[in-house]
């Protein structure tokens, strides 16, 4: 039997708020305590398709499991302490999708959740065209459309743009777009995507001093506003 | 001469607060005896008592003129003490009784005169010395050629040695009043039976009184005296802080000698050390041969040096037997500028034997300045080291050469004759080097005389037959001189390292010794056995706790005696060794050394000696100052021992207490995570919504706190480590505003970004922290809808941001927000942990940026964070977007 959410927590008031939060908007889903039942249930008949990841478990070292978890097709979003950057940094390069810092608010938690499920279930219509909130991206056209205006951008840009929208609202870290759009040997230059994020800014927002579609998150790295979770 | 480093500035400020409370010196100086010095001094106390000072007279000679007895009237005198000597009365001044009166200011004439036998000090200037330890002001008064180190100057052109000289230090602080008078007008007094001269030296000291020796020592006062007011000066310069010019960075080494004139050339020094106000170090250079030299000559070098300590001077010793080199050596280590030496008038040709000192000191010299000192003979005759056991060792060579040739007789047959001169050597060659140079000349006389008489034609003649024979005597002489003067030198200098062997090797034991011991009475009881065996004395260690002497070291010494007592007080605030066989307090039966550490005196070590002779031999006057130093050594590693155990377990419990904190945060964060879940996820409504509206506000608030003693306890152990990158202000400010909730409807931040400005250099997260902290402060101090604006812009090569709420605005003292534990009055808002502010300062600080607080114009605080620009490398963002 199918199942939404993998709550995976060594600590049992947290894992019953998440149920009890989850259950509210009528999601399914199973728990685990440990990273080997983790795995076991993710690998099971119930298929969860985004997993709550705790990285303090008892057996494991939570960062071990994710390219597991993420090799199983779930979508990770791991949930740490505040002052954990290298932790999540590490977590977002094995594979994982998105963070939320602990203490959480749930109503943002259930936000994440249900963006991470749009994303998994948005079947790719067409390879080439990668919709996200107020815009779309077509690669075989080479536009970007902006509530229905075209905005005309650089390569440089366009690649940027296209890199984020593959998957709207996962965070992609400062080293793997840097990686991804300038190449492997520029991946320390974190001067040219700020710089290139900036003017990017300036033809997809709508006020450039405070962005909606690009954001940021400080340390890490950027992700593109997903598909209705605009000002909760 | 002043460097500025932390020790000296902590010596300086230890100095003032030492000086601050000691009494001052005023000393009335004058060229000559007559120039009126204790008639002015009584003048100005008359004054100084009409103005409502405590005066009192302690000693004042009047020699009889009735002007001066008139201004004695007024003055309160105390009554002197007598004392018995060989049946006579003296009258002396009484210190105890000036002690136990304690005047605001005592009048004490005549500074260099001698203390009758049995008085406390040998010398008044001691008396003076311990009244301004005491804190007593004085007044006193002194002739020119009283003072120490213009005292063979004077005898220089006036053919009077002075016997009672004052040291120079004693004057070093004190304030000079020049009583001056043309020599006309003092001839003229002199004429007319005003002044008095004692009856013992009238003859001679009438010798100063010709206008030209006046009109020199008049002079030499007066630059005395104008000296003592530059030093004073730059002593005034040091205490406010200030460094003038006048700091040359000169340092000079003098090299003291055994001779008499050792004592000249160190006063010499000393004279250049005032001029050049640069810091001095006598140095004895300890040569094989000087090595060799006995009795008073030694001691002659132990006064030289005590008077070089005396004047202000540090010591060294080395043993060296170039004395040259040894000398520049050393101020080449020292970084002195000047060298002084002595050198002798000695003729050329002992020049041309010897070599001279001086002269190879010149030449090898680099860079410093070298200052000779031209000595009479007589001053610095160097005592030639006796050859041992001349007459038996003469007699001895001479039965050698016998022996040789009695068996050279009995086997002459089977030897030539030339073999037989060699032969003859061995006698030669065998005296030079066992008994000494004198022995082997003998040895070669008699070889020569007994080769001419036993194995030249003709036989048993002195006649010398051929020019052969005096080639054979001068050769046989010449390997004697030659051998003789070589093995002298070997022996010598096999007896100096032998000597200094065992003098490292008895130091070594004692350090190692020392080294070993972890208590302070175990380190006395063997330091007081090994120093007692190694001088042969009784030894002590004393120290003065809360004030009371405590005896340690030797059960044989429980208590000391008063004197004692007075003696080990003045060698451990003083710093100089006092009591039994020193200039002060020598009535004591022992001698103390002060243990001179970098924390301070650590109390004193005594020593004496059952009979009368010195308690320290002149030969072990090096050894003693190495023991000394030892002892001290040892009683700091154990002063310092206990502070790092003490340092040791604080820092444990520092750990400790980091480590509970952490911890304890650590456990605190699960249940709150879940608390504040908890809560949040409960809708605000129905009959208990203000209830649950105070849970959710005081769990956030909790976390607050925690958050900030996690960061507080960062802070204070160190542990930020900036990750440095290029910051966007603009993803700070929205990442704050999201964190905040004020980036959606309803938003009461209102935000103005320059988005052009460039970017910062600094740690995103720990900046974000710190905003987060400032806008939450500045939403919750200003009532409630009103607006507060979060401003970037950029300055020059600054980025700024701007927080400014319109709420009550802050006190005046803006300084003391960013106090640790600091708390806003303003009833009921006030609610923080107090550590906001300053860990947001800390945070600031350590993103290379700078926090500052003021008040906003019409109302309301501001808080403006100032960063550095990174620089500008790649502003296209890559090549092919260009």
């Amino acid at each position: 039997m199918h199942r939404d959410v993998l709550i995976i927590d060594d600590e049992p008031a947290i894992r019953r708020l998440l149920m009890g939060a989850l259950d509210r908007v009528g999601l399914s889903h199973v728990e685990a305590a440990s990273a080997g039942e983790a795995l076991r249930l993710a690998a099971g008949p119930q298929r969860p398709a985004v997993a709550l990841l705790d990285l303090g478990l008892p057996d494991r070292d939570g960062l071990e499991i994710v390219p597991q978890l993420a090799a199983l097709g779930v979508t990770i979003i791991v949930l740490t302490a505040r002052d954990a950057t290298e932790e999540k940094v590490a977590a977002l390069d094995l594979g994982a999708d998105d963070f939320v810092t602990k203490p959480f608010d749930s109503a943002e938690l259930l936000a994440r959740v249900r963006s991470a499920l749009r994303r998994k279930s948005g079947a790719l219509v067409d390879p080439h065209r990668r919709d996200f909130e107020g815009g779309s991206i077509d690669r075989a056209k080479h536009s970007v459309v902006i509530d229905g205006t075209p905005v005309p951008l650089t390569p440089r840009e366009f690649e940027l743009l296209w890199a984020l929208s593959e998957k709207p609202g996962r965070v992609m870290t400062h080293t793997s777009l840097l990686e991804t759009v300038w190449g492997a040997a520029h991946r320390d230059d974190l001067d040219y995507l700020r710089v290139a994020i900036r003017s990017l800014r300036k033809k997809v927002e709508t006020d450039a001093s405070r962005p909606k579609l690009v954001m940021n998150e400080p340390g890490i790295g950027y992700r593109l506003a997903s598909l209705g979770d605009q000002s909760d | 001469m002043t460097d500025p480093t932390p020790e000296r500035d902590a010596e300086r400020f230890l100095r003032i607060a030492r000086m601050a409370e000691r009494g001052r010196l005023t000393v009335y100086l004058g060229a000559a005896p007559g120039v009126g010095k204790t008639y002015r001094m009584l003048q100005d106390a008359a004054r100084r008592q009409a103005e409502g000072m405590d005066v009192v007279v302690g000693v004042a000679e009047t020699h009889g003129r009735c002007e001066t007895a008139a201004l004695l009237q007024p003055l309160e005198e105390l009554p002197r003490r007598m004392i018995d000597h060989a049946g006579h009365q003296l009258e002396e001044f009484d210190i105890d009784a000036a002690l136990a009166r304690r005047p605001d200011l005592i009048l004490v004439d005549e500074l260099a005169h001698s203390n009758a036998p049995g008085s406390r000090h040998p010398k008044r200037w001691q008396d003076v010395a311990e009244l301004i330890v005491a804190g007593i002001n004085v007044a006193t008064t002194i002739n020119i050629q009283h003072i120490e180190s213009l005292n063979d100057v004077v005898a220089g052109f006036t053919h009077v040695r002075v016997r009672e000289t004052v040291p120079d230090n004693i004057l070093e602080h004190a304030e000079l009043i020049l009583v001056d008078l043309p020599p006309e007008a003092l001839i003229e007094r002199l004429q007319a039976g005003k002044v008095y001269l004692p009856d013992t030296a009238g003859r001679a000291l009438a010798n100063f009184f010709t206008p030209l020796k006046l009109a020199a020592l008049r002079e030499m006062a007066l630059r005395f005296a104008a000296h003592s007011v530059d030093r004073r000066l730059s002593d005034d310069l040091e205490t406010s802080g200030e460094t003038g010019n006048f700091v040359a960075g000169e340092r000079l080494i003098v090299a003291v000698s055994s001779g008499k004139g050792g004592a000249r050339v160190v006063r010499h020094a000393k004279r250049l050390s005032d001029l050049l106000h640069a810091p001095w170090t006598a140095v004895v250079i300890e040569s094989a041969s000087a090595r060799a030299v006995r009795g008073s000559q030694r001691e002659q070098l132990a006064d030289n040096l005590a008077l070089a300590a005396s004047l202000g001077a540090s010591l060294m010793t080395v043993a060296a037997d170039d004395i040259s080199a040894a000398l520049v050596d050393q101020a080449r280590q020292l970084r002195a500028s000047q060298i002084v030496i002595g050198k002798s008038r000695r003729t050329r040709w002992f020049e041309w034997r010897h070599g001279s000192v001086a002269q190879s000191v010149i030449r090898k010299a680099n860079g410093a300045a070298v200052h000779v000192v031209p000595l009479d003979e007589a001053d610095d005759k160097p005592e030639k080291p006796k050859e041992p056991f001349t007459i038996r060792a003469n007699s001895i060579a001479v039965l050698l050469v016998a022996v040789t040739v009695g068996i050279l007789q009995l086997v002459r047959p089977w030897i030539a004759l030339g073999a037989i001169d060699l032969v003859l050597l061995l006698p030669v060659i065998v005296s030079a080097t066992r008994l000494g140079l004198r022995a082997g000349l003998w040895a070669a006389m008699a070889a020569a005389l007994s080769y001419n008489f036993f194995f030249t034609e003709p036989y048993h003649t002195l006649f010398i037959h051929s020019p052969a024979e005096v080639v054979t005597f001068a050769v046989l002489a010449v390997v004697a001189i030659v051998i003789g003067g070589l093995a002298g030198k070997v022996r010598r200098q096999a007896k100096t390292s032998v000597g200094v062997a065992r003098l490292n090797a008895s130091l070594a034991r004692f350090a190692g010794l020392m080294g070993g011991l972890s208590g302070r009475d175990e380190t006395a009881r063997v330091a007081c056995r090994e120093i007692g065996g190694l001088l042969d004395v009784e030894a002590i260690i004393v120290a003065l706790e809360d004030d009371a002497i405590v005896v340690r070291g030797n059960d044989k010494y429980g208590r000391i005696d008063a004197i004692d007592e007075a003696a080990v007080r003045w060698a451990i605030e003083n710093g100089v060794a006092t009591g039994r066989d020193t200039g002060t307090l020598n009535a004591a039966d022992w001698q103390f050394h002060p243990l001179k550490t970098s924390l301070g005196t650590m109390g004193a070590l005594g020593l004496a000696r059952p009979s009368q002779e010195r308690v320290i031999r002149p030969d072990d006057a090096v050894m003693l100052a190495s023991l000394v130093d030892q002892t001290a050594l040892a009683h700091e590693r154990i002063v310092l021992e206990g502070q790092a155990r003490q340092v040791d377990a604080l820092r444990e419990r520092d750990r400790l207490r980091g480590a509970l904190l952490g911890s304890i945060a650590h456990d605190l964060r699960t249940p709150l995570t879940a608390v504040i879940a908890a809560t949040e996820a409960i809708p605000v409504q129905g009959d208990y919504a203000e209830e649950l509206r105070i849970a959710r506000s005081e769990s956030r608030r909790l976390q607050r706190f925690l958050n900030d003693l996690l960061e507080a306890s960062r802070i204070e152990h160190g542990t930020i480590e900036p990750k440095w990158e290029s910051v966007d202000m603009t993803d700070i400010v929205t990442s704050v505003l999201r964190d905040l909730r004020q980036d959606g409807p309803g938003a009461r931040v209102a935000t103005r970004i320059d988005s052009d400005c460039p970017f910062a250099f600094t740690d995103p997260l720990l900046l974000r922290h710190v905003l987060i902290n400032l806008v939450d402060n500045a939403l919750k101090f200003s009532s409630s809808g009103s607006p507060v604006d979060v401003e970037i812009d950029c300055s020059g090569d600054q980025v700024k941001c701007r927080i400014l709420d319109r709420g009550p605005g802050l006190p005046d003292e803006t300084e003391a927000l960013f106090e640790r534990f600091h708390r806003l009055e303003g009833g009921d808002r006030v609610g923080g942990s107090g550590l906001g502010l300053w860990i947001a300062k800390n945070f600031v600080e350590a993103v290379g940026g700078a926090i500052t607080a003021g008040n906003r114009e019409g109302g309301g605080a501001a808080f403006t964070i100032a960063l550095p620009v990174a620089s500008a490398k790649e502003k296209d963002g890559g090549p092919s977007d260009a």
